[in-house]
């Protein structure tokens, strides 16, 4: 489904990430893994159209979409939800959901989707986003990016900035996307987490891809485990 | 005291509309637009040369909102390319720089070939008597079209997807991209929609005092005082400050003098940076 083939990107002629290439099928929940500043976010944004490549390429069912503009990719089917979340601050929450949906109307089975998925969100229908909790914020743009009916929702640290209990309730709503048949792209430094979750990964470290398996591979690989599972 | 407050309000909501031309473009884009005034000139010399030339009034100001809208699209498409290129002060800082030159040759421009030409639209009819007061017909004509017009504006931003769609820009660019939107493609629509708010100006302003070639400055410079006062963005805002530095004015003008109502209007914008420096109604950064 969206295949990233060698991409060197970074911000002012110095690339943070290098010769990065990776896959994710249909159907499939892919984590991408590492540490602060090695690269996942400027990995992200090229891929989302948000920063230019300096090279490589990205194909999203069968179709080169490095280099177009981010809210061209969006309507081609991949939903970014962003680490700063880039919501709406000062528009209340049904607002923020229905600009999701942009340029068509909100559709009523989206909405209702999302609604079930965070039943909080309608509660806070009314409420300007910029007043919500973290959590609720992450939820709002995980619900706004789910209005555009995406094929493959991409989310840069779901779990930035929440509490343990709310970090897993983030990934048990993922959970229910995925067995709706969505396909998943996390970046993730709560490694345990994203494990569980996730079918297959990838460890970036300094801009390079230093690893990459299933899931229980990487668990058992005695590098990952030092680094990145705290077991020691 | 009733007729200066009602002048005040008559000017204060001339002021809102020549605010929200600029405030719009600025909140959306990032780009101060100094030449806006000398775009209401040019608007007004287009409907002046239509009536000379035997149009009648109401198709002819039809043509200075049609050219208003047109010089909003040529900016864009012209002097604003290089400045989109750049970004947060280099933007602000490259569009002022343009701008002015634009103002100031248009402005030269127009001393030169048509020293002595004003806009002035003739309201017939008497006074009409609102609360004791009476006020000239032009006045009252110009601010009910002004009312209606940023009502319009206010229910477009509130109501309608296009205007919700160029809001998010205000609020979050990236996020605007994110849910598809192209914040290009907003500004320009905001740059057409800016244009006709210069003609707006002057054909409401042409119905209260003649606008000649040299108003474009005082334009421009009271479009800022204005959108400094109610905050970046906001029609709302543009609206309320607009009204209140009209009645300001006005009573300014009346008991202290009208050279000195500039000065207080100034020192009205100085004391709101310095208590709300994202003014009445703008976002706190």
């Amino acid at each position: 489904m969206l295949e990233v083939s060698r991409i060197y990107a970074g911000y002012q002629g110095n690339d943070v990430v290098h010769d990065v290439s990776f896959h994710v099928e249909e159907g499939e929940a892919v984590m991408i893994i590492g540490s602060n500043g090695a690269g996942k976010t400027t990995l992200f944004r090229t891929m989302c159209g948000l920063l230019a490549a300096s090279s490589g390429k990205v194909r999203f069912r069968g179709e080169e979409i490095a280099g177009l503009p981010a809210q061209h990719i969006v309507r081609r089917g991949i939903g970014f939800v962003p680490a700063e979340r880039h919501l709406f601050p000062r528009m209340t929450v049904q607002e923020n959901l229905s600009l999701g949906a942009y340029p068509k109307r909100p559709d009523p089975e989206t909405m209702s989707v999302v609604i079930d998925l965070f039943p909080r969100l309608a509660e806070r229908r009314r409420q300007r986003a910029g007043t919500m909790s973290g959590g609720e914020q992450q939820m709002l743009a995980v619900g706004r990016a789910l209005m555009s009916r995406p094929r493959l929702l991409v989310l840069d640290e779901p779990t930035t900035g929440l509490a343990p209990k709310l970090a897993h309730e983030a990934y048990e709503a993922l959970q229910v996307l995925r067995r709706q048949g969505l396909t998943l792209l996390v970046a993730e430094q709560q490694v345990p987490l994203a494990m569980a979750f996730c079918d297959r990964g990838y460890v970036l470290e300094n801009g390079f891809v230093r690893l990459e398996g299933s899931s229980q591979q990487l668990a058992a690989d005695p590098r990952v485990r030092t680094a990145y599972l705290g077991v020691t | 005291m009733t007729a200066i407050i009602l002048d005040g309000i008559v000017l204060g909501l001339q002021f809102g509309l020549l605010a929200a031309g600029l405030t719009l473009v600025y909140g959306l884009g990032g780009v101060l637009n100094l030449a806006f005034g000398e775009m209401a000139v040019i608007t007004a010399m287009v409907v002046l040369f239509a009536m000379e030339a035997g149009v009648p009034a109401a198709p002819a100001v039809g043509l200075g909102l049609v050219a208003g809208g047109l010089l909003g699209l040529v900016f864009d498409l012209t002097i604003l390319r290089p400045v989109y290129r750049r970004k947060h002060e280099a933007r602000v800082l490259l569009s002022l720089l343009l701008t002015l030159g634009v103002a100031f040759m248009v402005e030269g421009l127009l001393n030169w070939r048509y020293p002595l030409k004003a806009l002035s639209l003739q309201i017939g009819g008497g006074a009409i008597e609102i609360l004791g007061v009476p006020m000239r017909r032009g006045s009252l004509l110009a601010s009910a079209i002004t009312l209606v017009a940023l009502g319009g504006l206010f229910l477009f931003f509130r109501s309608t997807a296009l205007g919700r769609a160029i809001r998010s820009v205000i609020e979050d660019e990236e996020g605007a991209q994110l849910v598809g939107i192209d914040p290009h493609l907003m500004l320009r629509l905001i740059l057409i929609l800016s244009g006709v708010l210069a003609a707006l100006v002057a054909v409401t302003r042409s119905m209260v005092t003649p606008v000649n070639v040299k108003a474009g400055f005082g334009i421009t410079v009271f479009a800022l005082i204005v959108t400094v006062v109610g905050g970046l963005g906001t029609v709302s805002g543009a609206f309320l400050a607009g009204v209140i530095l009209g009645v300001v004015s006005s009573i300014a003008a009346s008991y202290i003098g009208t050279f000195l109502s500039l000065v207080i209007l100034l020192m009205a914008a100085a004391l709101t940076i310095l208590i709300r420096p994202s003014g009445l109604l703008g976002v706190r950064e």
